[in-house]
């Protein structure tokens, strides 16, 4: 009985196999395009940095009385940083990161994308344009790369708190209270890096313009997929 | 799963002679003498794995090949390159009201479920407006019925000049589906600023009248109430109506 169907199946066997060649190879390509998403996964070929959301639009005076506005930026990586002239400690001097950026930024590769600061003052009563450029010049800022820029308070209110959500505010004392914070823009807008505290290190800043950087100059084409991939995977720098 | 279930005889000769004749040779010669029919099912309780075993494995990997395939779909889908600059954002779009026709009340969230192209713009906008209007109402034309689920809002920069029914007979113009919406000045500014939106007045010709310089850019909001899309001045309607098939499907 047995052997009768073994015969049987024998026979059937010849006729299936290609058919169950074709099957196991489908599953061999399926295996192998999971491996590849899986070690895209693990190993993170492509670091990204996340588009959290629009920055805001913005229309502020410079330290030379020139209006800047976010459509100046376009095409530039940008670092914001919040703070006023007479912010010594106690307060929170996050203009020396900027300034340690600053210095080091031409030893960085940006494939000729522009990288600039902008330092807005939240004490628009005090910081007049002067005192914005006698600030600047006690910073050390490279003039043509970095701004700095004021106005008026309810419009602060709206690009600070409500576009880069930063709290300030005047106490009635007179005292300015804010959060410290550096945010990164991208050259089409877009908020990709957010530093809530004063001591960051500059060099985080440093890399995460590198990787902007690297992002717009190679993450069109061909490469496109693969970059939209590490967004989709949240292929994120350590924080 | 026709494949497997052939297989699977097959395999199961294979191994079950062999199985039998190893672990249980006593009953295999206790049933054998007896009727045939009793000698299958004897066989097939001990080798209840064996017998099925290939097709478990054929349903395992069906299955483990639909997830696969599914994944490969959706990631696809997800990787659909827009033409547009995309958005992740982790929060959904900021809230805003403002008024519309007959002074009504117009927020963000009444159109969760729609996609919304939010433009700003003003109706005394020589050039650059009209032409973006256009654009964004061919667009709605070469959507078809997906253009139900996509609502197109005009908000002026200009309420000094823009009246609520002078704008909305502006965008109605291009398309009877738009809707034009404005505020007190500074509620209009502190909307533009969320939205990465500039504008400043500034002189014009004595025809004119004064003229706003502002940001000619399309900012779209997907049917959940998050920032998505950002399309430049520009962009042609059929990529724009491209993306949006893609958002709200």
């Amino acid at each position: 009985m047995t052997e009768i169907i073994a015969g049987n199946d024998s026979g059937n066997n010849e006729v299936e196999k290609p058919r169950f060649r074709v099957v196991w190879l489908v599953y061999l390509a399926l295996g192998i395009l999971l491996l590849g998403v899986l070690s895209f996964v693990t190993f993170r070929p492509i670091l990204v940095l996340p588009r959290i959301t629009l920055a805001p639009g913005f229309s502020l005076t410079d330290q030379d009385g020139n209006r800047l506005t976010n459509e100046d930026m376009r095409g530039k990586i940008t670092l914001y940083n919040i703070t006023h002239s007479t912010c010594t400690a106690p307060c929170p001097e996050t203009s020396l990161v900027m300034k340690d950026v600053q210095d080091q930024l031409p030893e960085l590769d940006t494939g000729g994308l522009p990288v600039e600061l902008v330092t807005i003052s939240v004490d628009p009563e005090h910081d007049t344009p002067q005192e914005l450029r006698s600030y600047a010049d006690s910073l050390g800022a490279d003039l043509d790369r970095w701004h700095f820029v004021t106005g008026p308070v309810e419009r602060l209110k709206w690009v600070i708190g409500g576009g880069f959500r930063l709290y300030f505010d005047h106490m009635e004392d007179g005292r300015i209270v804010f959060d410290p914070g550096f945010m990164l823009v991208d050259s089409r807008g877009i908020l990709r890096a957010e530093y809530r505290n004063a001591d960051v290190q500059s060099e985080r800043i440093l890399r995460d313009i590198g990787l902007i950087a690297d992002e717009i100059k190679n993450g069109d084409g061909a490469n496109k997929v693969a970059y939209e991939a590490a967004h989709l995977f949240m292929c994120y720098p350590p924080r | 799963m026709t494949e497997d279930c052939e297989i699977e005889p097959t395999t199961d000769n294979e191994i079950e002679p062999i199985e039998d004749g190893g672990t249980e040779p006593i009953e295999d010669n206790e049933t054998e003498p007896a009727e045939d029919n009793e000698t299958e099912s004897a066989e097939e309780k001990p080798g209840f794995w064996q017998r099925y075993k290939w097709l478990f494995i054929g349903a395992a990997a069906l299955i483990g090949g639909f997830l696969v395939g599914l994944g490969i779909v959706r990631f696809a889908d997800r990787s659909y390159s827009y033409h547009g600059t995309v958005i992740q954002s982790p929060h959904r779009a900021t809230d805003f009201t403002l008024v519309g026709l007959d002074d009504r009340p117009v927020n963000l969230s009444d159109f969760t479920g729609k996609a919304v192209m939010l433009y700003f713009g003003y109706t005394f906008c020589p050039d650059v407006c009209p032409a973006s209007m256009v654009e964004l109402a061919k667009a709605m034309e070469l959507l078809g019925k997906d253009a139900e689920k996509v609502q197109v809002i005009m908000i002026s920069v200009d309420p000094e000049r823009d009246t609520t029914e002078k704008l909305n007979e502006y965008v109605t113009h291009f398309d009877p589906s738009f809707i034009g919406i404005t505020g007190r000045e500074n509620e209009v500014e502190a909307v533009a600023t969320m939205y990465g939106i500039f504008y400043e007045k500034h002189e014009g010709t004595a025809a004119t009248g004064y003229l706003i310089d502002h940001t000619a850019s399309v900012v779209t909001i997907d049917p959940y109430g998050y920032l998505r899309l950002i399309y430049p001045f520009n962009t042609p309607a059929e990529d724009i109506a491209e993306d949006l098939k893609h958002l709200v499907n």
